[in-house]
């Protein structure tokens, strides 16, 4: 780990209309509801960094403004230098996205999706080919390489959506909710691709409401609430005198966080 | 760098090759439909033919006048021409102005009563009789006049004949493109459009609806590649498979076209010896032009619609309008003859392709009409996809914002 800031966030704003639809769900008269409101933070090269909060902090919205999903309103931020709102495609080049939800498309199998991707991110063959042998045989993809997904079991699935995300060597690699849902041995998968990947010094930048997961792989933390930050550090630092959970429950208080 | 284009057109070709029953749907059904819906239409063609129609109007050459009672019964109208006039209503029976033509010989009765007094000798009394068995009132008018003097001759006891000069020229002055072209050209544009929308419609809501409904699109946008390029990549793909299913449907036609034909046998001789090879290289150019560009410009519309839908099943929600637009802009075609339609009724869209069609199918292509037609649809697919893009590039629409 080194003091090069490679996930810059500075300021970022996003709100979203809502349709008259929801509104009615959430019981709100605004006709917008703000998911992020001027957050900053930075991400350093080689280091986990999490985003803790609860359900609707504004975590997901932040990880798509990064991943170039979404456009903030406000403020901006930057990969590797590169800013998601006037350089995305530069961006596009330097991160991979994933969540815990497998997309991939069923019909398909692993080696094929493996080559899209590569093709679509413009990898040359040499590089293709030598990635995906070391990869699909890490994972153990390998015996499985010509099988269509949808006759995959969900901790294969897993794997290939892991590997697929990556198969361009992203310098960043963007995760939401890494975790979520998944079955301890296909969970236990992931947080070991996490670290990983911090081994080869990539960055990894990953959301999530479970203390525990931040315990185990980040270095540092954000705590962000109502779409902003409340807290953000060294993990080590943070949870000297107390444990995150605590913590996070005592800042929850202070600032009159309400549940939803 | 790989052209991103090529790379998505590539996995979409795989997708749809690979499919059995996609490929079925899209590819194979449309002929096979077609096959059995003309082969039953051939069939059912042949009891129209019986149908009662309610006046004929004839010319005659030196009919006599106890012939013309007799027609009169029939709702014979006759016209009594002189013998020289005979080029001109050929003509006319060709063009549908008159039902028939019918040239007894100079002197008939004389010659009858001469033929019957010698016992046979070898000037056989001649009656000719020109029709157009393309045209349904023409056809009838000719059984009923060949039935008539049936009843005539038994009655005097075999002294004439009919359409026995031994003349090269053929009696029946439909040509065979008149043939095909009134049994094609009525219902197939209204057909060959509606399995094109079929194909079309079975294609994109699955290529894109699908992939937003997975979730799986956000991986291909934040990709490098440029949206348009995925648009376009995804476009060419499906555009192929319709056209194929386009093409099947082609082929359906043309392998049931001697079944159709030989169905339609009127008396007096069959026109079974009929086949889709009346037309020419140039009409199945102008036809594959006019297919291409209305495939484009559908495909281009259902992908609008299954871009904003959030999943396969609200795509086939969204195109049924699309559909009822399609049915009745095809439908609006009949009864339309191609002559009296205005160019700018051709920017219609899907109105103006089966149009197109209809003038392909009866060889009366105006070149003009053909051009505003698949402009047309160029046009609006240029305007789609512009659309698309700008969907595409939206958030919102995208992400289920
Ligand atoms: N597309 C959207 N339309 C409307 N509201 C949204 C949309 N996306 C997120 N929100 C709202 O913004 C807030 C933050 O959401 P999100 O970023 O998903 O939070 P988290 O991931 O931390 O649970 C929530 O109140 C959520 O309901
Ligand atoms: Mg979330």
């Amino acid at each position: 780990m080194n003091n090069n800031e490679i996930i810059k966030v500075e300021n970022i704003t996003k709100s979203f209309r809502l349709s008259a639809k929801q509104r009615k769900v959430r019981k709100l008269t605004e006709s917008r509801i703000i998911a992020v409101n001027g957050l900053s933070f930075s991400a350093f090269e080689g280091e986990i960094f999490g985003l803790l909060g609860p359900n609707g902090a504004g975590k997901t919205t932040t990880l798509r403004v990064l991943s170039t999903i979404l456009k903030p309103d406000g403020g901006n931020a930057y990969i590797d230098g590169k800013s998601v709102i006037g350089e995305p495609f530069e961006v596009r080049r330097r991160i991979g996205f994933l969540t815990s939800e497998v997309k991939l498309e069923e019909f398909f199998t692993p080696d094929y999706l493996f080559d899209f991707f590569c093709n679509m991110h413009g990898v040359d063959d040499e590089k293709r080919i030598s990635r995906k042998q070391e990869l699909f045989e890490r994972f153990g993809i390998d015996k499985f390489a010509f099988t269509k997904v949808a006759d995959l079991s969900t901790g294969m699935k897993q794997k290939v959506s892991l590997v697929t995300a990556v198969a361009h060597d992203p310098k960043v690699v963007i995760f939401d909710e890494p975790t979520n849902g998944l079955d301890v041995i296909t969970a236990k998968v992931v947080t070991d691709f996490l670290t990983q990947l911090r081994m080869q010094g990539k960055t990894v930048i990953i959301s999530t409401h479970i203390f525990s997961l931040i315990e185990k792989v980040c270095d540092r933390v954000g705590i962000i609430n109502d779409g902003k930050m409340v807290m953000c550090g060294e993990l080590s630092e943070l949870t000297k005198s107390e444990s995150l959970e605590d913590l996070f429950f005592r800042l929850y208080n202070e600032k009159g966080g309400e549940t939803q | 760098m790989k052209n991103g284009a090529w790379v998505v057109f590539r996995k979409e070709m795989s997708h749809f090759i690979g499919d059995k029953r996609l490929l079925f749907t899209a590819v194979i059904m449309p002929g096979l439909l077609i096959y059995i819906l003309y082969t039953v239409m051939g069939m059912a063609m042949s009891a129209m033919m019986t149908e009662e129609v309610k006046s004929f109007k004839a010319a005659a050459v030196n009919m006599p006048q106890y012939i013309e009672e007799m027609l009169a019964q029939s709702e014979f109208e006759v016209q009594h021409i002189s013998s020289d006039e005979t080029e001109k209503i050929k003509q006319g029976v060709a063009d549908g102005d008159y039902s028939i033509l019918a040239v007894f010989p100079d002197d008939f009765e004389n010659a009858l009563d001469e033929y019957v007094s010698k016992l046979g000798a070898d000037e056989v009394p001649n009656v000719e009789i020109y029709y157009n068995s393309a045209d349904i009132n023409s056809s009838q008018a000719y059984m009923k006049l060949v039935s008539t003097l049936d009843v005539l001759e038994d009655s005097l006891s075999n002294v004439f004949d009919i359409n026995n000069s031994g003349k090269e020229e053929s009696y029946d002055l439909a040509t065979s493109e008149d043939t095909a072209g009134s049994i094609l050209g009525s219902i197939l544009p209204i057909l060959l459009m509606t399995l094109m929308y079929t194909s079309c419609a079975s294609l994109a809501p699955e290529s894109i609806a699908g992939e937003k409904e997975r979730g799986t699109i956000c991986a291909l946008l934040i990709t490098p590649v440029p949206r348009s390029q995925i648009i376009l990549g995804k476009l060419m793909a499906l555009s192929l498979m319709a056209l194929l299913g386009g093409i099947s449907s082609f082929v359906g036609i043309f392998l049931s076209v001697p079944t159709l034909m030989s169905s339609v046998d009127i008396e007096g001789g069959s026109i079974g010896n009929i086949s889709a090879d009346v037309y020419k290289i140039s009409d199945y150019i102008k036809l594959m032009l006019l297919i291409i560009t209305a495939v484009m410009l559908l495909i281009t519309l259902i992908s609008i619609l299954s871009t904003i839908a959030k999943s396969v099943k609200e795509a086939s929600t969204l195109v049924m309008p699309l559909m009822m637009t399609v049915m009745l802009a095809s439908f609006m075609s009949i009864n339309v003859t191609p002559k009296d339609v205005s160019a700018a009724s051709l920017c219609i869209p899907i109105y103006g392709t089966v149009i197109g069609f209809t003038e392909i199918f009866t060889f009366s292509v105006q070149a003009g009409h053909l051009l505003i037609a698949a402009g047309t649809n160029i046009v609006l697919s240029g305007v789609g996809i512009f659309v698309l893009t700008k969907l595409f590039n939206n958030e919102k629409v995208m992400f289920n914002g």
